[in-house]
């Protein structure tokens, strides 16, 4: 069962091809790579599917959903969440905040119940809330549950940004370079995490530069090199494929 | 005594009515938009009830709350083209609709008496009207920062990428912001009418615009108490600096450069992240001690 589908996608900046003819299946209950150098479109290609840009040729599709030409807020609403590279995070906001605001794409609460405050709105905000402490104690934040998330430390933010992901129960997660920075110990504690959501059933697509990460966590792993896809296939396979090689360390 | 009594009851109506304002402009900062379409919107509701009530004898509620929903209709007809505009361009954007406002009032003389005002508007709204009015104001803005809509706010005042990448449709809640807007502005502009005899196009102009956005820049943009403590601050100013009469103008210039520089986030924002930032830090210090 693919849950993302991928069809010949190209993006074009002027003259310049971002991505060209890309090809591409993220199955649910699975963790797929993405890797390739600086530059390759991994970004864009992230991008292009979550609605931010839109794409110049081809289709994406999402389970039945033909999501190439819908707004980031709707494909969000049709179950496909995402992490940034650079943690963008409501600075201003408490951690809580953060993580209730992920919550959104479920609420039940209409808009003149909101504004008038009915007595729904507001159990359902206290709801949310304790939802959101649960999910701060998964991940052993419950601490900074009221301090302001732009004040905390790199790690610590990158688990808030997850957690907002998380709370919106997607069906498929894109995690833009998620362990950027963190030594070994602190990505593998996260690579649990992630292998655990795909046992759960959700579809995980995890672009990444660091290819010992990805191949010991992916089931599949596409590579982008200057926009076009050079290989694919298990870990093991797209590590030993020469073309990879060539773009990571030069011919 | 009485006297002191009537120069101080007009204030508080000049205080309730401001901070209306206030809160039409709060609101629309609230969700990201830096619109000064108030004034605007506010005269639109100002001249809907008063010309409804002179001119074709409405009951003066039925006026305002026409005023009200021609407010909202503005401010939603206005949000379509500014969807494309971000940050000062839609305050360039909304200033223009202000100044297009002030020049229909000034050249449809039949309409709204032109530079000459629209004359003899019975008085018909009092302290009373006025105070009921802001409370409703006051509990629909707390409701929002407490439910739903205000976390959509927040998020995309704060970030439009993640908001929409979590489902929040920026345009949908910039325009309800704007309708919101124009509502509560349509809604004092109503009032405001019913009590001042006589309504003059620049009376909803550039001094206006300045005044909502100063009370809001003052008080705070985040918690509701914000504009309307910056409004009672700028407002009690004048009363209190009247030995200064001269030099009222640069004091008022002098507190508002002061805020901005070392208070950017207003006085009651300001003070409530001391607050919160102390007993956290209490807190923790709870915590390690243990």
């Amino acid at each position: 069962m693919s849950a993302l589908v991928i069809k010949s996608v190209s993006k074009h900046f002027g003259g310049v091809a971002a991505v060209s003819n890309v090809n591409m299946e993220v199955p649910s209950g699975k963790v797929t790579g993405l890797i390739g150098p600086n530059g390759a479109g991994k970004t864009t290609l992230i991008n292009l599917i979550t609605g931010v840009l839109t794409v110049s040729e081809g289709s994406i599709h999402f389970g039945a959903q033909d999501i190439t030409e819908v707004p980031a807020y709707k494909v969000a609403r049709a179950g496909i969440s995402r992490t940034f590279q650079n943690i963008r995070l409501l600075a201003e906001a408490s951690v809580i905040d953060n993580v209730m605001i992920g919550f959104y794409r479920n609420e039940k609460t209409t808009t003149p119940a909101s504004l008038l405050g009915l007595p729904s709105a507001r159990r359902e905000t206290a709801a949310l809330r304790d939802r959101a402490n649960k999910l701060l104690e998964r991940f052993g934040m419950s601490k900074f549950a009221d301090q302001e998330a732009g004040g905390l430390a790199y790690g610590h933010q990158r688990r808030v940004e997850m957690m907002r992901a998380l709370a919106s129960e997607p069906a498929l997660i894109l995690l833009d370079e998620p362990v950027a920075g963190m030594n070994d110990v602190e990505a593998g504690e996260l690579g649990e995490i992630f292998r655990g959501l795909a046992k759960d059933g959700m579809g995980v697509l995890l672009i990444e530069h660091n290819v010992r990460f990805v191949t010991n966590l992916c089931d599949f792993v596409y590579v982008l090199d200057s926009g076009r896809m050079i290989a694919s296939g298990s870990p093991e396979q797209v590590v030993n494929d020469p073309a990879v090689i060539t773009a990571y360390l030069g011919s | 005594m009485s006297n002191f009594f009537t120069v101080y009851h007009h204030l508080f109506d000049v205080f309730l009515i401001g901070s209306g304002y206030a809160l039409s402009q709060w609101v629309v900062m609230r969700a990201g938009v830096f619109s000064v379409a108030t004034a605007g919107l506010a005269s639109i509701g100002a001249y809907c009830a008063a010309i409804l009530t002179t001119k074709l004898g409405w009951p003066h509620p039925l006026s305002i709350l026409a005023g009200t929903l021609l407010g909202a209709l503005t401010g939603l007809l206005l949000s379509v083209p500014l969807a494309r505009l971000r940050g000062v361009f839609q305050a360039i954007a909304t200033l223009a609709f202000v100044q297009i406002v002030v020049a229909i009032g000034l050249f449809s003389d039949s309409l709204t008496g032109g530079a000459i005002g629209l004359n003899a508007i019975p008085i018909l709204i009092g302290t009373k009207e006025n105070l009921l009015a802001l409370l409703c104001t006051i509990y629909v803005m707390l409701a929002i920062s407490a439910t739903r809509v205000g976390r959509a706010f927040e998020a995309i005042r704060q970030d439009e990428a993640v908001a929409s990448s979590l489902g929040v449709s920026v345009t949908f809640h910039q325009s309800l912001a704007f309708g919101l807007s124009g509502a509560i502005a349509g809604l004092f502009g109503g009032l405001e009418a019913f009590q001042t005899f006589t309504l003059f196009p620049n009376t909803y102009g550039f001094g206006l615009i300045v005044a909502a956005l100063s009370y809001v820049v003052l008080g705070g943009r985040r918690s509701v108490a914000g504009p309307i403590v910056g409004t009672a601050i700028l407002l009690i100013l004048p009363e209190v600096s009247r030995p200064l009469a001269d030099y009222r103008n640069a004091l008022y210039g002098v507190i508002m450069m002061l805020v901005i520089a070392f208070m950017p986030r207003g006085i009651v924002d300001t003070g409530l992240l001391y607050f919160r930032r102390r007993r956290l830090a209490a807190k923790a210090a709870m915590e390690s001690q243990q």
